[in-house]
């Protein structure tokens, strides 16, 4: 289990625990359940590397305590 | 200047119309390269035009959300504002579907509560094939009347929040609208006579056994049932034993479900009268058995054969059978294994991950690996 804190720098700030072959849509849904909006809005990025939705966490190597960007389609 | 709204055009909901759409979305129409070179300068006649050229629906796709020229005319009838005739007319016509469906996702979203009822219930009755883009780019196949149920039930369609709108039993109260009167009903009537003739011993029975009631009244599994009982009562056998043979084999529904559960209420269904089967079985093949055992009440049939396989079963207990196969043991084991430790992890002591175990599986998602 490892927990991933993302970002808007808008003064939205979640820290989610997920598994890490959990897929990038499946922390999309989770973000969505915390902050409220739907999970097709939600995009994860990481300097300019739009994460896509069928990857999982672990082949995009993120670990524990890592931050990711939140921006919204 | 070509983004601002018509000033003659009326607020939809308190607000400019295009606000309907979000910002996000909206500033991606704007940018968007159909929006600038098709859609600029047009009127009602010429969105038309555009309009009989669509050919899919769809939101934003791909992953710098891109919108599709169905979203780019939307957005383009709610900067103009046609008037209701002219919509009403996408409406109506029926030689294109597109154009039909677009006129109908602008009422859904400008129109007044009893309009969009009236306007697009009818379209219940299109069932014509529609090319859907998905977010992620591919097209889907669905249907008119698909896309009008979404609308008239959903919140969300085609990256636009939909406004509410009322109830349509609020609106029927208020006497602004008649009572649905679906195309179908003429059918739904004729099958309605249809199953209450077949059906009229098994009102007593539990409601859930609705679901059996379906899988089990068909005529074709009537049928079925009867030629195996037929089959077997020429064999030289305890006549009981066929019975449970046949009602475990034959009926096929016991097969598909958890036995335990089915075989408790079957249990106490037989109890509490006369199946609807064994009524008419009985009286098709006139057996002086079932005769007697109708007079007799159900606990006859207990007969040797059957104790050797069962208990009396008075309560409602689950009994272990060996006579039926082995399934029902094991499931039932696994049932009471399952009812001790939650498998989902909803349980955790602490309680920070019990939640998000709870909402992982609220989500269908494994639970966490701590």
């Amino acid at each position: 289990m490892i927990e991933v804190v993302l970002n808007d720098r808008l003064g939205k700030k979640v820290r989610v625990k997920c598994n890490e072959d959990d897929t990038i849509g499946d922390l999309k849904k989770l973000v969505a359940s915390q902050t409220g909006t739907r999970p097709d809005k939600i995009r994860i990025q990481k300097w300019y590397i739009i994460n896509k939705d069928h990857i999982t966490l672990k082949d995009y190597e993120i670990h524990d305590g890592m931050g990711l960007e939140l921006y919204y389609n | 200047m070509a983004n601002r709204t018509d000033p003659a055009a009326k607020s939809i909901r308190g607000t400019n119309p295009q606000n309907l759409v979000e910002k996000i979305v909206r500033s991606k129409i704007y940018q968007n390269t159909y929006w600038k070179e098709q859609c600029f300068g047009l009127t009602a006649e010429t969105l038309v035009d555009k309009a009989m050229e669509l050919d899919h629906i769809g939101g934003t796709y791909g992953g710098n959300r891109k919108p599709t020229p169905f979203l780019c005319l939307v957005m383009k009838m709610l900067q103009i504002q046609p008037e209701k005739d002219i919509v009403v007319e996408f409406i109506k016509n029926d030689d294109y579907k597109y154009v039909r469906v677009m006129g109908a996702f602008y009422l859904r979203l400008t129109g007044i509560d009893s309009d969009i009822y009236r306007y697009l219930e009818p379209l219940y009755n299109d069932y014509r094939k529609v090319r859907r883009k998905s977010p992620d780019g591919n097209f889907i196949l669905t249907h008119v009347d698909v896309v009008i149920d979404e609308l008239l039930t959903t919140d969300y369609s085609c990256d636009i929040a939909i406004p509410r709108i009322k109830k349509r039993w609020t609106l029927e109260s208020l006497g602004a609208l008649d009572a649905r009167k679906s195309v179908l009903e003429d059918d739904f009537e004729e099958e309605e006579e249809k199953d209450e003739n077949e059906q009229d011993g098994l009102e007593e029975e539990a409601a859930h056994e609705k679901q059996d009631y379906y899988r089990g009244r068909s005529p074709v599994r009537d049928r079925e049932r009867d030629y195996r009982r037929d089959s077997h009562r020429h064999r030289d056998r305890d006549y009981d034993r066929d019975r449970d043979y046949d009602r475990e084999r034959g009926r096929g529904r016991d097969r598909d479900r958890d036995r335990d559960r089915d075989r408790d209420r079957y249990r106490l269904r037989e109890e509490k009268g006369y199946g609807y089967e064994r009524d008419r079985d009985r009286e098709r093949e006139g057996r002086e058995r079932d005769r007697r055992d109708r007079d007799h009440g159900r606990r006859r049939i207990r007969s040797r054969s059957r104790d050797r396989k069962r208990h009396a079963h008075s309560s409602m207990s689950p009994r272990r059978h060996e006579a039926e196969d082995g399934n029902p043991p094991e499931e039932s084991k696994k049932k009471k294994g399952k009812k001790e430790k939650k498998d989902d992890g909803t349980d955790h002591p602490d309680p920070e991950i019990a939640e998000a175990n709870r909402i992982r599986a609220s989500l269908g998602l494994k639970p966490l690996k701590l």
